[in-house]
């Protein structure tokens, strides 16, 4: 009896919480978003310095690509569990346009942990030579580009 | 008068009115009757099959690394081989591959040299016919989610480069089952009225005035890459919309548990702003190269086996496309 009585009273106040969110217009999972997308230009603007040196627009720097190459390395190892919270996906009721993350990231066998540790593995790869020479960041652009895409083409919809 | 008499001497009395209404009736009858067999007629003639002949094959010589850069610019691992195949996987064309549509759903055949499941017992002809006419060995019409309406357009001797490519590959005894389509698209013969309605224009012929580099492009996108399959958006029955080429789409692709809504937008890759306008040529060639954007986000779903596909080309060939891509007509994403 006490116990119902608590999940009421917990089912209650979910709600209003609900409710009070939804009347501030806010998501619930607002904060999470913006966190990880935020995260993510953190990443793409990493690897735009060590990008423009592989296309050629900007000069080799080795200390530029090495720091860039450690960033991106530090980035990965991040535990940003937190951010990514279940629920969160563009399929909830309001996301759609916010998020382009696809609820397949919490679904049984979703392979999201091993796809983050190969990108990890790449960026590593990456980190060690970085500051050895144009050959060695170009010969490693395409594993860390398969890490990128490792997750981004099974999880992530297309934005257009 | 005289009528009147003879109509009594073989029955009962008619009136006017109801002779006439007997000779409209006969009348309608055999318009409707002679209506029915033209159209009969009609929808058989444009439905009728037209394979190309043995004497329309040119004299080739084959060429197998140029049978192998059209197996990869063409991506038919992306169809053909297992869902999620990587590396020496991707050789293995068994199909099987399920494309669910508004239409219903396609599963792609086995193209693997296997003599019973695959095409390993196809002529020449009958793989050109194929490619350029959608149809069959024994003459029936293949479903345009096979992409001929793009594949036409790829000179003779490239398909029988192509050809002789896939029989290098490992055979695969799969078996693969029927498409499971919504009526009245499970009819075949309306196919040929498809083709009728839409493959002729979509051939693409080569302009006089474009640059090697720009013809190449040309040749490479609308051809064996089919890129307008999936950028270019079409109407109800499936045509693409010329005017729209590669100006964006919802993906044809539907998931089924989301009652039936397309999976995503697929971008405009027209020079427009709201396609790849602030892209240059070497950003478009890069992404292709190494499938980052100019943000430097990776390209993501189905445009990451397209891209590791156009990695395999030589530079020129992405540096074509990317230079015919700036040279098209720009049309914003959203229809007029």
């Amino acid at each position: 009896m006490k116990k119902a009585v608590l999940v009421t009273l917990a089912t209650v106040a979910l709600g209003a919480t609900t409710i009070v969110t939804l009347a501030a217009d806010e998501l619930a999972y607002q904060d999470q978003i913006e966190a990880r997308q935020s995260f993510m230009h953190v990443y793409r603007f990493n690897l735009g310095l060590l990008g423009a040196m592989a296309k050629g627009e900007a000069p080799y720097d080795a200390e530029l690509a090495s720091a860039a190459a450690n960033n991106l390395l530090a980035a990965s190892r991040m535990n940003n569990r937190a951010m990514w919270p279940a629920g969160s996906d563009m399929s909830a009721a309001g996301y759609e346009g916010v998020t382009w993350a696809k609820a397949d990231i919490w679904s049984a066998g979703s392979e999201i942990g091993a796809k983050s540790k190969a990108l990890s593995d790449a960026l590593e790869a990456m980190a060690a030579v970085a500051g050895d020479g144009l050959a060695a960041v170009r010969s490693n652009m395409g594993a860390v580009g398969d890490g990128c895409k490792g997750c981004h083409e099974p999880y992530r919809a297309s934005k257009d | 008068m005289a009528v009147r008499v003879v109509t009594n001497l073989t029955g009962p009395p008619k009136t006017d009115s109801k002779l006439a209404a007997r000779t409209i009736m006969k009348r309608t009858l055999v318009v409707g009757l002679t209506l029915a067999v033209v159209l009969a007629c009609v929808f058989f003639v444009l439905t009728m099959p037209r394979p190309l002949g043995e004497d329309q094959l040119p004299e080739h010589s084959v060429n197998l690394a140029n049978g192998e850069l059209l197996f990869w610019a063409g991506g038919c691992a992306s169809c053909h081989a297992a869902t999620g195949a990587e590396g020496e996987s991707l050789l293995v064309l068994g199909g099987g591959v399920e494309i669910a549509t508004p239409f219903g759903v396609f599963r792609s055949p086995n193209i693997s040299p296997d003599p019973q499941s695959g095409i390993g017992g196809w002529s020449s002809l009958d793989f050109v016919n194929a490619m350029v006419k959608g149809l069959s060995p024994d003459n029936r019409h293949y479903y345009p989610a096979f992409p001929y309406p793009q594949y036409q357009n790829i000179q003779i001797g490239d398909l029988l480069d192509l050809k002789a490519f896939l029989d290098t590959l490992p055979p695969s005894s799969n078996k693969v089952a029927d498409h499971s389509l919504r009526f009245p698209y499970s009819l075949r013969a309306g196919i040929g009225l498809w083709k009728w309605r839409y493959l002729g224009r979509s051939r693409s012929n080569p302009s006089a005035e474009g640059t090697a580099q720009l013809e190449r492009g040309r040749y490479l996108v609308r051809g064996a890459g089919h890129c307008g399959a999936c950028h270019t958006p079409r109407d109800q029955f499936g045509g693409e919309i010329n005017e729209r080429f590669l100006a964006g789409a919802d993906s044809f692709e539907v998931d089924e548990a989301a009652d039936g809504a397309s999976v995503g937008r697929v971008p405009n890759i027209t020079p427009h702003p709201d396609g790849l306008g602030g892209w240059s040529e070497s950003d478009i060639a890069y992404s292709l190269e190494s499938g980052f954007d100019p943000d430097f986000d990776s390209f993501g779903g189905s445009m990451v086996e397209v891209q590791e596909n156009m990695a395999r080309l030589p530079a020129e060939d992405r540096a074509a496309i990317a230079a015919y891509l700036k040279s098209i007509p720009a049309v914003p994403s959203d229809a007029p």
